[in-house]
């Protein structure tokens, strides 16, 4: 608790339930400034439900968020208001065009939006062929990029990414990566969720391993490595006699296919 | 980086200019609904004489409303939920309301041009002519009107998740209405059923639409009506917004 003024996002012993399930079980972890943070988790575990809480998309049962130093449920605009969201299955008037999307969005955050600006947001999101294009026509990593490019609009403190890189081809994946170190140099805070171990040792700084709604380990990918690397559970997942993330995490979490 | 929420204001013209032009993208259905009540209008040219202009308009006006309350809003709504474009707008600084507000707005659009749409042509077409005052008040009822097939509209996507399901229910009720409301309030199903049709969603405010094109025939059972509808309305909204989820996922 001591330099919580630093914390881009605070989230305090969080629990979710939907009914009488519990989904998270009093998740605590933060974000700084600066920091890409990956939420690592099979399916199921409770990654969209701990990010729904952050957004404001559900009511916690339990828990304090705060975001850019404003309580979620005292200042939920604000909050929302230093935040850049891509859920996981995020979807727009089919009707509209790419602009008139940005357009909208800039609207409802507040964003004076210059035509150099418009221009800027589509160059660096790829999508200058599709800028005039209906939403509805676009190709998936087309409709992604229309996503994450409203993600950046308003210059957020916090950016909530919930697996950005799933239906990427390998170009556009590599691509968001260095756009994410580009915001972490400029000092925003990135909180992704993926289950690609190979995303987590490639961009993240600090990781969190979550299944069955609870955190399991949090840390720095290379210290969780060394950390677990003469677990039974882990040698016996390992290939080739090299211990990687993906082995601590199958080892942690069980061999167990999730749907 | 800095922290800015936008005011209420510039959220709900922006969320008015999208909802806009998606509304004008879809014009087809947009035509569909204004042709409907137009050539109802067109083909009840002979009854005029015997059932009275404001009793055509009033019942012409009351089609179209139900056509865009009904299906247009109830339909886009369940789809938009579906899709979770509600999501990721309630995600954003604003707050939910304006998302709903924008969406009545353009009904209220929708309202004008049909209203609008009908009386010009009942003129045009059917030679009926009302008193000018009828024609500001056509389009006060035609409001009052059209908020009960809205909140009505509110209430199937409150309890019916999947759009599929809401499409056709919202057919089957717009045709149940229809059938009741003009083969009954036209005598055609019995004095009785005329006499109950009245009291139904749709022959209340086809009474009060017929009253207010002309203003001094208006009598107590408009009155009695124009209260009915506002019941209807008040009621059919306030459970249709406790049911309403945004999403279902
Ligand atoms: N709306 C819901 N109602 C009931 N259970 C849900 C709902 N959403 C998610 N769950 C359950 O909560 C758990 C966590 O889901 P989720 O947060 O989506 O996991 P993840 O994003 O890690 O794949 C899963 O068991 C899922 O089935
Ligand atoms: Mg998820």
């Amino acid at each position: 608790m001591s330099d919580e003024k630093n914390f881009i996002l605070d989230v305090d012993n969080l629990s979710i339930y939907y009914g009488n399930f519990q989904a998270v079980k009093d998740v605590s972890f933060h974000v700084k400034a600066g920091e890409i943070f990956g939420l690592l988790g099979p399916n199921g575990a409770g990654k969209t439900s701990t990010l729904s809480a952050i957004d404001g998309l559900l009511k916690p049962h339990s828990g304090i968020i705060v975001v850019a130093g404003y309580n979620t449920k005292e200042k939920p605009l604000y909050a929302k208001a230093s935040m850049g969201i891509q859920l996981q299955s995020t979807n727009f008037q089919p009707e509209l065009t790419v602009e008139e999307i940005i357009e909208l969005f800039a609207g409802i955050y507040g964003v004076d939006l210059s035509k150099q600006k418009l221009d800027k947001l589509i160059s660096e999101n790829n999508l200058q062929e599709s800028r005039n294009k209906k939403f509805g026509q676009l190709s998936g990593g087309q409709q992604q990029r229309v996503s994450l490019s409203l993600c950046v609009l308003h210059d957020p403190k916090l950016l909530l990414l919930d697996e950005p890189t799933t239906g990427l081809d390998p170009q556009s994946r590599r691509q968001l990566w260095e756009r994410m170190e580009a915001m972490r140099e400029k000092g925003h805070g990135i909180l992704l969720t993926t289950h690609s171990m190979e995303e987590a040792e490639a961009v993240c700084d600090r990781i969190a391993i979550i299944d069955h709604g609870k955190i399991i380990e949090i840390g720095v990918p290379q210290t969780l490595i060394d950390k677990h690397r003469n677990d039974p559970e882990v040698i016996a997942v390992s290939r080739k006699g090299k211990i990687t993330l993906e082995d601590v995490f199958i080892g942690l979490t069980g061999r167990e296919v999730r749907v | 980086m800095q922290t800015n929420v936008p005011t209420t204001s510039t959220v709900l013209q922006s969320l008015l200019r999208a909802d806009l032009k998606t509304q004008w993208r879809n014009r087809r259905a947009v035509i569909l609904t204004i042709a409907v009540p137009v050539l109802i209008l067109y083909a009840w040219r002979p009854l005029v004489e015997k059932a009275g202009g404001p009793f055509i308009l009033g019942s012409c006006i009351t089609v179209g409303l139900m056509a865009t309350g009904l299906m247009g809003y109830t339909n886009s709504i369940a789809k938009d939920r579906d899709k979770g474009i509600f999501q990721r707008l309630r995600v954003a600084p604003l707050p939910s309301w304006t998302i709903m507000a924008s969406r009545l707005l353009v009904q209220l659009l929708m309202i004008f041009i049909i209203t609008g749409a009908v009386l010009i042509s009942g003129y045009a077409l059917d030679n009926i002519t009302i008193p000018l005052a009828g024609y500001a008040l056509a389009f006060l009822a035609a409001i009052v009107g059209a908020a009960v097939y809205l909140a009505l509209g509110q209430l199937i996507v409150g309890l019916i998740k999947n759009p599929e399901i809401v499409n056709a229910t919202t057919r089957l009720v717009y045709f149940v209405f229809i059938m009741v409301g003009m083969f009954g309030s036209t005598g055609l199903l019995g004095k009785i059923t005329e006499q109950y049709v009245i009291w139904t969603p749709y022959g209340t405010v086809q009474t009060i639409i017929a009253g207010a094109v002309d203003p001094s025939k208006w009598t107590t059972t408009t009155t009695q009506a124009l209260l009915v509808t506002i019941g209807y309305a008040v009621v059919l909204f306030v459970i249709g917004i406790r049911k309403f989820q945004w999403s279902y996922k």
